[in-house]
């Protein structure tokens, strides 16, 4: 066990865990921000994703000693209310369906609207196809992008 | 004992758990509440019985669906799981519409596992179908009830008072009541058994793009899924479970295990007689979930595994293969198919290969069980609550007014959630360790232990007469039966696996269906659209293929078998007892209509189409494709026409069917389980691939403007899907697809 500093959602807390421990699980289980979903543990689906250092992240993949260096934002950091643009976006186009991999969708989609205020059709698939959607929401949230982006979702 | 539905899910339901009134009261979790009055409308029995809180709140509950408090405040209850289907948006918005309330007065609440509501499950796209009735009595009883509290108070007669927008008004004065002004008063009355429901051209509600109602804690991370449940002193269990269907553990080591930060002990757990329960596994149960899942990898396990070790996809595919060539039970036997096919020369027949699919929902198999001596508290994500609590009350011994089920939100279903094993498991483990246990699956053991898509092979041989007329129809079909493998003495082995009254069934004059199924350990359930996520490609492609035999365009080949007289065709599957060829040759010509399919394709596009009749709706789809080098097939975009009749929420409803032909493309294009040593092969996302937006097409969907009763949504875009896609593919290559998923560079394939 070794203590880490970790800054989340602009506050930084303290974390006691194995080096190895993934981000994903701090997160859940020692910090109780139970927003970021597991879904695949190795990376594959998205549904874990947060933003390190303002980059899309598989927190699953992502060891607390490699963490402890950046800047991590979680669904709770995104905003308090829901009043971010693309958490907006979503609830105006009735994206979700279970709902499960809509937290890792919009923060990949939030992180791909930072760096690209009009992202093309392109741009949107490329950097929402490590995104796994089980329910096939897709099209919505190709629409739901194009609303924020219109919006102005980098906020 | 298992009750097990035409569409073979055992729910869970048996009603006479019910007990006595007092113990309704208890499982209600509403007796906080100040009064509450009648049961439901499906138990008279206990319906009018009126019960004083000695709380004394004045709240109104004319039954188990929903709550006025004298604050004003109206709570829905929804019945059912919350899988992704919107049945918690749905069934609320139905009652709301009879309440004669606007749908931001209302909240919506998860109801809990409670009899008074029936059978709560989510399976066979029935949510709304089958509790339409009564949930509009529900909310037209409660706002009949209302409407007599506010004429009685004002002393006029009741033909004077009407209800809107949560007030009563009268018709000869400005004034007005406020449903919690009357809640009180309306508590104290009877409830209305047989109320007037709403004339469906007045609906304000039903039928609305009404957005879900958790959306907000969705995109906010706050909704709880079954994972996110965190009961006071709870611990985490990960098991290794035999890879090996059917295996049991000879000896294992778990002293490595111990010594991982975290862990706090294993416990081993024996295979349960049923195979739809348990099987074999050593579980780490530790503080947290990273300790248990490297807790789990430092175990050593010496597996015994008898039966099930040689089973692979070549020891099926032998099964498969002598069953194709051999007589099964004839299910079905119109005119003389042998006379036929003797007497024509256009003989047509081909052989079709259907593969294991597994579910891989985004949430991960997992469950909580606190059990302690008086009671079980229990919290997750499953289709079937009925089942956890039968399974708690086996394992414990307890009444089921002892245990409480809470539905968390449930992250996909798709038919995996009808088998309750991991909530077995959760419940094993916490009365073993008489504490809150909640077990959580990674994705490995999701796609290693799941209840599969069955696999099957099938044989169909058809014939044109001189005039090239469908008149014979031979369909031999074999499978891993999931009836079979639920109940090794399953009397109808080929249930859910094909329907002896679906299309062309009773179109052609001689026609025979017969069934083989495969014995087999690998675990078989469920799967969105059972059997007919393989029979709709079965008949959708070969109808394509006599089509092109007869030279003739598919979709008119298909209306002249339907015929051009509308009839209403005997169905005794799940969905019937008939469905109606008027409907089905309607989302036909629409479709076509729809997809301008009398025009010629775009350069370099391909067409193909499919319909299909289940559960009650009617879908006809068009798959456009172009083929991008060398072999990738890309789908442009999907065309769909459904009649599901009286459509509740259109947001939902498109979202759903969109949903579903995604899911079909998914798994025709890149999905399969493959057996090898008694085991599932693939093991992640890796290896069983979903697809993902860059592959997702645009998907047009039309819904039939009906006002015939609802039907289910959740299941029935997806089975036409496959054979419209492997239409379109013959129209692109040339060649016939006749195994699945489709791979355009497999000699064996097309």
């Amino acid at each position: 066990m070794a203590t880490y500093q970790l800054t989340i959602n602009n506050q930084s807390v303290s974390v006691e865990a194995e080096a190895d421990t993934p981000l994903l699980w701090v997160l859940r289980d020692e910090l109780d921000l139970k927003g970021t979903k597991f879904g695949c543990g190795k990376g594959l689906c998205g549904a874990c994703t947060v933003h390190l250092n303002g980059n899309a992240t598989r927190s699953c993949s992502l060891p607390i000693a490699a963490a402890a260096k950046g800047k991590i934002t979680t669904i709770e950091g995104l905003s308090k209310d829901g009043s971010h643009p693309v958490q907006q976006a979503w609830m105006e186009m009735d994206v979700p369906q279970c709902g499960y991999c809509q937290v890792g969708q919009i923060m990949a989609a939030t992180a791909l609207l930072a760096k690209k205020p009009n992202p093309t059709d392109a741009d949107i698939e490329t950097a929402m196809s490590g995104n796994i959607c089980r329910c096939g929401t897709y099209p919505r949230i190709k629409k739901a992008i194009k609303v924020a982006a219109a919006k102005g979702g980098k906020s | 004992m298992k009750e097990m539905s035409k569409l073979g899910i055992d729910t869970g339901f048996a009603p006479n758990d019910s007990l006595n009134r007092r113990d309704f009261l208890k499982l209600s979790g509403l007796s906080s509440a100040g009064l509450l009055l009648g049961i439901s409308f499906l138990n008279s029995k206990i319906a009018n019985a009126k019960i004083l809180d000695e709380t004394g709140e004045k709240n109104f509950e004319p039954s188990v669906y929903l709550k006025i408090g004298s604050d004003g405040k109206i709570i829905i209850f929804s019945k059912n799981p919350e899988i992704g289907q919107g049945i918690k948006t749905a069934l609320p918005q139905i009652i709301a519409e009879e309440l004669e309330v606007r749908w931001d007065q209302i909240e919506v609440q998860q109801g809990l596992l409670d009899n008074r509501f029936g059978a709560q499950f989510a399976g066979g796209s029935t949510g709304v179908k089958s509790n339409f009735d009564t949930v509009r009595k529900a909310g037209a009883a409660a706002r009949e009830m209302l409407v007599e509290a506010a004429s009685r108070k004002w002393q006029i007669s009741l033909d004077k008072c009407y209800a809107k927008e949560g007030f009563v008004l009268r018709n000869d004065s400005q004034e007005k009541l406020s449903y919690g002004d009357i809640a009180e008063a309306a508590s104290k009355l009877n409830v209305r058994e047989n109320p007037k429901l709403k004339d469906r051209k007045d609906y304000k509600i039903i039928g609305q793009a009404i957005p879900g109602v958790d959306n907000k804690k969705i995109v906010t991370g706050t909704v709880e899924f079954g994972l996110d449940a965190r009961p006071k002193g709870m611990l985490v269990a990960v098991i290794e479970r035999c890879p090996v269907y059917g295996g049991t553990i000879k000896s294992y080591d778990d002293s490595a295990t111990l010594k991982i930060a975290g862990v706090i002990q294993t416990v081993k757990l024996d295979a349960s007689k049923d195979a739809t329960q348990m099987g074999a596994g050593i579980a780490v149960v530790a503080k947290n979930t990273w300790a248990a899942m490297k807790g789990r990898k430092a175990l050593k396990i010496e597996w015994e595994n008898p039966a099930g070790e040689n089973e692979s996809d070549e020891s099926l595919n032998a099964q498969f293969e002598k069953n194709i060539s051999s007589k099964g039970e004839v299910l079905r036997d119109d005119g003389n198919v042998d006379d036929a096919f003797a007497n024509t020369k256009k003989i047509h027949e081909a052989t079709f290969e259907a593969p294991f699919l597994a579910h891989a929902p985004m949430e991960p198999m997992n469950y909580i069980a606190d059990v302690r001596a008086d009671g079980v508290d229990l919290w997750g994500p499953t289709q079937v609550p009925g089942t956890v609590r039968r399974f708690a009350a086996t394992l414990t011994g307890l009444t089921p007014d002892k245990i409480k089920v809470r539905m968390t939100r449930v992250g996909g279903g798709f038919g995996r959630r009808l088998m309750a094993d991991y909530a077995y498991e959760a419940i094993s483990l916490s009365k073993a360790l008489s504490k809150p246990v909640q077990v959580v699956w990674t994705r490995e053991d999701d796609l290693q232990h799941d209840y599969f898509r069955p696999a099957g092979m099938y044989k169909i041989k058809a014939a044109l007469d001189e005039n090239n007329k469908l008149v014979a129809w031979h369909l031999k079909s074999s499978s891993t039966s999931r009836g079979r493998f639920s109940d090794p003495n399953h009397k109808t082995p080929h249930a859910t696996e094909v329907f002896p009254d679906g299309f062309p069934a009773g179109f052609i004059p001689h026609f025979r269906m017969e069934y083989l199924p495969v014995t087999s350990k690998v675990p078989r359930g469920a799967w969105r659209a059972p059997g007919h996520n393989v029979t709709a490609w079965l008949d959708q492609t070969f109808i394509d293929e006599m089509a092109n035999l007869a030279g003739k365009d598919p979709v008119a080949f298909r209306l002249e078998v339907l015929g051009e007289e509308d009839k209403l065709m005997p169905y005794s599957d799940h969905g019937g007892p008939v469905y109606s060829t008027k409907r089905l040759k309607n989302v036909i010509k629409l479709a076509a209509e729809k997809s301008n399919w009398n025009k010629p394709t775009p350069k370099g596009m391909f067409r193909g189409f499919a319909a299909h009749f289940m559960f009650g709706a009617y879908v006809a789809e068009v798959v456009t494709i172009s083929i991008s080098s060398p072999n990738t097939i890309k789908v442009e975009n999907v065309v769909a026409v459904v009649d599901c009749g009286l459509v509740i929420n259109k947001s939902n409803a498109l979202n759903q069917l969109e949903g579903g032909i995604i899911d079909g493309l998914s798994a025709a294009l890149g999905q399969a389980v493959h057996i090898e040593n008694g085991r599932a092969k693939e093991s992640n996302f890796d290896d069983y691939k979903l697809l993902r937006m860059k592959d997702a097409p645009q998907v047009d969907v039309h819904l039939v403007e009906s006002n015939e009763d609802p039907e289910g949504l959740g299941e029935m875009s997806l089975p036409p899907i496959p054979a419209a896609l492997s239409n379109a593919v013959f129209a692109a290559t040339g060649k016939h697809v006749r195994k699945l998923p489709i791979q355009l560079s497999d000699k064996g394939n097309t």
